[in-house]
């Protein structure tokens, strides 16, 4: 895969049926590294499907997904993929939800995940200081030793963000960040992804157009598992096939 | 390395609750031996086995609590990780028989020699030492679980699937040691012990000295138990219960993970099983049955799952029902247990314990079970 | 060992010998002559009777030959007997009514001898092969091929001549080809005979041939050995048959067990751990029912089952509703929970029927047409597996019509694939969830009339079929009807073929070690959904 050099993620012809219905058909893309992608299309796109094709929990029928240049994601499983560097945000915000808010941090943190050595693990300074850190930017220093559980429906999709921070992932794969966020929490939100992609890969998928302009990032349109258009949101947005498909007249 | 391990494991409460078994490890025996038969505090020696009986159920109890309350693995097969470390137990009392069986044999015990067996079977080796015996004790319901385990595991069976597959296990292991041609005394079982380390099993000492272990055993258990859950490892368990997939997002070796406390718990119950068969003088299939391994599975609901206080309570107070019931109203003990069953799931479903400590502590989810509130948790136990 | 196939002979004569005699001289004055005369006019006697080549005089010859014939001493009639107590009670010779009851002191013996008793087998062996009754004649080859007696070739080859019905024929060649076998006719006749013998097969000619395989001259004996293990090679694909048979006999009783579950647990999810007590509450209403009947109604007792069925899809199916209404339905979405409670359920419910109908199997009978075996080349199939196998198709066959075509089963299906979209429509997803567990658990009382029939009924009925049921449910794959039966099937042949080599035991433990690895392998079972939806 001589192509996917340089490249941080990169998807060549991947297809994925489920009982006949092909989900992802043909799909391709190229991410580089350090880069923001956003993704918008129709429900039944195969957005999801994508993500769990990057993250392992979907094995597709053919095609490569290239990592780093070099590894084939194909061949490996969630936890082989997330050690490697690639952290998920899910649609729905998933915390753990009988752990305090510092212990999910604590547990999302990017150290030795081995049996044994979390078995013998002792928290340490640098430990403190990153969690206060990431509590900070994502606004729940107030709140540290609560239940996840407790939390706000905006306030778990943030904490999620700060665990994937905690994670210190090479790319980072959000799922509707913003669904269910009042608009300050939106605008905040994007502000926050933008201030993360500068250290590294983010992809976004979602709805919201709004806040996809306020990222002001590349535009990957889906539609019927593959790429229909890719550019700048003006871009699509004036392209005819995406507006028939999506955006509608 | 393993020190913040300790020190976690010890923190207050569970101190306590080390201290109050180790007390009770020496002053019942006391009680028992000591103390004139008159004496107010005298305990009678058929108090002693019942207790030592009870405590065993415990440690069965807070083994299966360790998958199930903290990892979400409903074991329907611990009684057989138990029965395992009973049998292990158990071969070593027949070997220590020797010549005092009924046929005189001074090697095969009585029924092999029934059999027309002319030697011992291979696995039956080694068996007459008391530290091989100890070995095997944990290791095989270890291997056993890790075996099961590492296919169960990695394949991601979950949930009632698992349930029901280590029910199967355990049937099927209860159908094999019925069959003679296993070489563990069939029907049977092995019974007829004479005595343990060199002293008499019947003896008052010995059966006060065998509770006495059990509380220790029951301890230390409860040690490493506390320990496993108040570490970051503790911590990975209850995520995977929660949210399992999510952990493996977070690049959590889940299979892993639950192999270790799996592993560890059949250890715990193959341990319980061991000090639970000199006290009953037998092991027998019946062990196996799949009724038994779910009737641990309602001590440890009753006394509350996801606390370590909890199965302990639960197992002694749901035997001490047992034991009232079916001497009082005999017809009536597998309703009272059934009932027992509905009841606890329905109205109860945090268990005694959690129940209780909900009342006393700081509001919480339904289903949470995390580990700060086991403090408070035990101080609503110890009232 | 001649012994029971007259008994034979003679129970086939039976409905034989109550019609009017025949219109020659009646044999009856002819039988009583035995009882004038010495020993020696009685050759002349027997063949008189013999004569009348009437097939009622062959219990009396056979009388005689036993012993068993005796004339009264008052007015020299002469009697069949057979014990009674101290005294002999006298038959009609001819009949075999019994007329009355006399001490032994009344009665006289008719004496017999050997070359007698031999004239007597060939006599008789004659009227039977020359009787009207075309069933007589093949019971009387069968009995001549069994013995092989040489003498009686002069009679079969006169049988032979003048037989016009071709299946009688067939037999009687065959008889006779035995017959040949122990003469010492030449070897191109005895292999002529070996290959007639060989080519009708069977489990009954594997001994003759056998037999002479070892008495033969060098070329018999390879033409019989040829045939013996050619007819061996096709007795082991009977054998086969016959296993696959009780396999599949086996995996009907696991159906029956299992499609109530797959109801409850593989439509709806619910984990139900008292269904085996369904099945066994089934299983009591059958004896109940049997007990009303047996009391009050023993006219009807053939139709206890059909009665039963209806009352055990009722009894259970109430039981499941109740259980459904005030525990399931607080339980839903909660796996494990329900497993427990259910667990308890099963418990309350065992002990209840203890306490009613005492710890001890109940006895359940069979109805007449549910005896009996029939024999299918070289199968055995007793009736009341056949009406098993069928009876547990036709509860599928019902189940999946009641599924798939039905406005309820329409309803059913809508809410275990999205109960909120199903409760907006307008359908009351509770009442669905309670009939369809209704449903289930009636299914398992019906199963249980149907096991009632080859198990013991006691209290612990359904907790001998609970682990099998679950095996099948998930080994069939979660959801899938097709599934329940083939998985059933399979499990039922795998462990009926496993049984010769290991033993019944450690074959259902080897069966058991397979499904749980199986479950690892494909965790949601044989036929599997796939998709998004089922990893959600």
């Amino acid at each position: 895969m001589k192509e996917a050099k340089g490249s941080l993620l990169y998807l060549d012809g991947v297809s994925v049926a489920f009982d006949g219905f092909k989900a992802i058909n043909n799909l391709s893309m190229v991410l580089k590294p350090g880069e923001m992608r956003a993704i918008i299309g129709p429900n039944g796109a195969g957005k999801t499907t994508m993500m769990d094709i990057i993250t392992g929990k979907t094995r597709p029928d053919s095609g490569y997904v290239i990592f780093d240049g070099e590894i084939d994601l194909t061949q490996h499983d969630e936890t082989d993929i997330a050690a490697m560097g690639v952290g998920r945000k899910f649609q729905k915000p998933t915390v753990f939800e009988s752990h305090t808010v510092w212990d999910n941090l604590e547990l999302a943190l990017n150290r030795k995940r081995g049996v044994f050595s979390t078995l013998f693990y002792k928290t340490t300074g640098k430990d403190r200081e990153q969690i206060d850190e990431i509590l900070e930017t994502i606004r729940l220093i107030a709140r540290r030793d609560e239940l996840a559980a407790n939390l706000s429906h905006g306030q778990k999709q943030w904490l999620e963000i700060g665990m994937l921070l905690a994670q210190e992932p090479k790319l980072m794969l959000v799922d509707e960040p913003v669904a269910g966020m009042t608009d300050s929490e939106t605008d905040e939100t994007a502000k926050l992804l933008r201030e993360i992609a500068k250290t590294r890969s983010v992809v976004v998928v979602e709805h919201d157009m709004g806040f996809v302009r306020n990222l002001d990032v590349k535009v990957t349109v889906l539609a019927e598992g593959s790429v229909l258009a890719e550019g700048s949101l003006d871009h699509v947005s004036a392209n005819e096939k995406v507006i028939e498909n999506y955006l509608g007249r | 390395m393993i020190t913040p391990f300790i020190i976690k494991a010890l923190d207050k409460k569970a101190s306590w609750v080390v201290a109050i078994l180790v007390a009770i490890a020496i002053f019942v025996p006391i009680a028992n031996l000591a103390l004139p038969r008159d004496s107010f505090f005298h305990i009678p020696n058929y108090a002693i086995s019942l207790m030592g009986k009870y405590t065993c159920y415990a440690l069965l109890a807070l083994a299966l609590d360790l998958v199930w309350g903290y990892c979400g693995i409903l074991s329907l097969g611990h009684g057989a990780f138990f029965a395992l470390g009973g049998y292990a137990m158990g071969m070593y009392l027949m070997r220590q028989i020797g010549t005092r069986g009924v046929y005189g044999d001074p090697v095969l015990p009585d029924f092999m020699v029934f059999l027309n067996w002319k030697e011992l079977p291979w696995f039956w080796h080694g068996f007459d030492m008391f530290w091989f015996a100890a070995i095997m004790i944990l290791f095989v319901p270890g291997l056993l679980a890790f075996v099961f385990g590492w296919f169960a595991f990695r394949s991601r069976v979950t949930g009632v699937y698992l349930s029901i597959i280590t029910q199967a296990m355990t049937y099927a292991l209860l159908l094999a040691f019925f069959r003679n041609e296993m070489g563990f005394g069939g029907n049977n079982g092995l019974t007829d012990f004479k005595d343990i380390l060199g002293f008499d099993i019947q003896a008052d000492t010995t059966r006060a000295a065998l509770f006495a272990a059990s509380c220790i055993a029951l301890a230390i258990s409860f040690l490493i138990c506390s320990g496993i859950v108040r570490s970051k490892f503790g911590k990975v368990l209850v995520a995977v219960r929660d949210a399992e997939s999510r952990s493996r997002f977070f690049g959590y070796r889940v299979e892993n993970v639950k192999l270790f406390v799996f592993v560890v718990s059949a250890m715990m119950a193959g341990v319980a099983g061991a000090l639970y068969v000199p006290q009953v003088g037998i092991i027998n299939p019946g062990e196996f049955a799949p009724a038994n391994s779910i009737e641990v599975v309602v001590w440890t609901a009753v006394g509350g799952r996801g606390t370590l206080v909890g199965p302990i309570i639960g197992a002694v107070l749901v035997n001490v029902g047992k034991t009232f019931f079916t001497a009082a109203f005999p017809e009536f003990w597998l309703f009272a247990l059934g009932a027992l069953f509905v009841g606890v799931t329905l109205f109860l479903p945090k268990g005694i314990v959690g129940s209780v400590s909900g009342l006393y502590g700081r509001a919480t989810k339904p289903r949470d079970e995390h580990p700060n509130l086991h403090s408070a948790a035990k101080e609503a136990a110890a009232e | 060992m001649l012994k029971p196939f007259r008994f034979l002979v003679f129970l086939l004569l039976l409905p034989l010998l109550a019609l009017p005699a025949a219109a020659q001289s009646d044999p009856r004055d002819l039988i009583n002559e035995l009882s004038q005369g010495k020993l020696r006019q009685r050759i002349a006697q027997v063949e008189a009777i013999a004569a009348t080549g009437n097939s009622d005089v062959v219990p009396a010859l056979q009388a005689l030959k036993d012993g068993d014939l005796y004339f009264k001493k008052s007015d020299k009639t002469v009697y069949i007997t057979r014990k009674s107590g101290r005294d002999l009670a006298l038959l009609d010779p001819i009949t075999g009514e019994e007329i009355e009851v006399v001490a032994s002191g009344a009665v006289e013996k008719i004496k017999v001898n050997n070359s007698l008793r031999r004239l007597i087998d060939k006599a008789v062996g004659g009227l039977t092969l020359m009787s009207k009754d075309p069933s007589v004649r093949i019971s009387a080859a069968e009995t001549i091929f069994e013995s092989g007696d040489p003498e009686s070739l002069e009679l079969l080859d006169e049988a032979i001549a003048a037989e016009q019905d071709p299946t009688v024929r067939k037999k009687m060649d065959l008889a006779r080809a035995a017959v040949i076998l122990n003469t010492d006719a030449s070897d191109e006749t005895k292999i002529e005979a070996v290959d007639l013998v060989a080519e009708n097969g069977g489990r009954n000619v594997l001994n003759l041939l056998k037999g002479v395989t070892f008495n033969a001259s060098p070329a018999v004996a390879e033409a019989a050995n040829k045939a013996v293990e050619q007819i061996e090679r096709t007795l082991v694909l009977w054998d086969y048959g016959q296993t696959i048979w009780y396999g599949v006999s086996l995996g009907s009783v696991l159906l029956l067990a299992a499609i109530g579950l797959a109801v409850t647990f593989g439509v709806m999810g619910v984990i139900n751990m008292a269904h085996g007590e369904m099945v066994m509450l089934g299983a009591y209403t059958t004896f109940v029912v049997q007990e009303i009947i047996r009391n009050s109604f023993p006219e009807l007792f053939n139709y206890s089952l059909l009665i039963a069925l209806p009352l055990a899809f009722a009894v259970s199916g109430g039981c499941g509703l109740i259980l459904e209404r005030g525990v399931i339905r607080f339980l839903y979405g909660r796996p494990l929970e329900t497993l427990l409670a259910t667990w308890g359920v099963s418990l309350i419910l065992q002990q209840g029927v203890r306490t009613i109908f005492g710890p001890t199997n109940k006895e359940v009978g069979n109805p007449d047409w549910m005896s009996g075996a029939y024999e299918i080349g070289g199968l055995v199939i007793t009736a009341n597996r056949l009406w098993i196998v069928v009876f547990s198709l036709f509860v599928f066959a019902a189940l999946f019509v009641v599924l798939k075509k039905t406005p309820f089963g329409l309803q059913m299906r809508a809410v275990t694939q999205n109960r909120k979209m199903a409760s907006s429509m307008g359908i009351r997803t509770p009442w669905v969830d309670a009939f369809t567990f209704a449903l289930g658990s009636g299914i398992a009382g019906i199963a249980g009339v149907a096991l009632s029939q080859i198990s013991n009924v006691s209290p612990n009925l359904g907790q001998s079929y609970i682990i099998d049921s679950f095996m099948v449910v998930v080994f069939g794959g979660v959801g899938n009807l097709w599934g329940t039966l083939i998985g059933a099937m399979t499990l039922g042949v795998a462990n009926k073929f496993l049984e010769p080599f290991a033993g019944a035991v450690l074959a259902k433990i080897l069966i058991l070690v397979f499904i749980i690895l199986f479950i690892q392998k494909r965790p949601r079972g044989l036929f599997a959904l796939k998709g998004r939806a089922v990893e959600a």
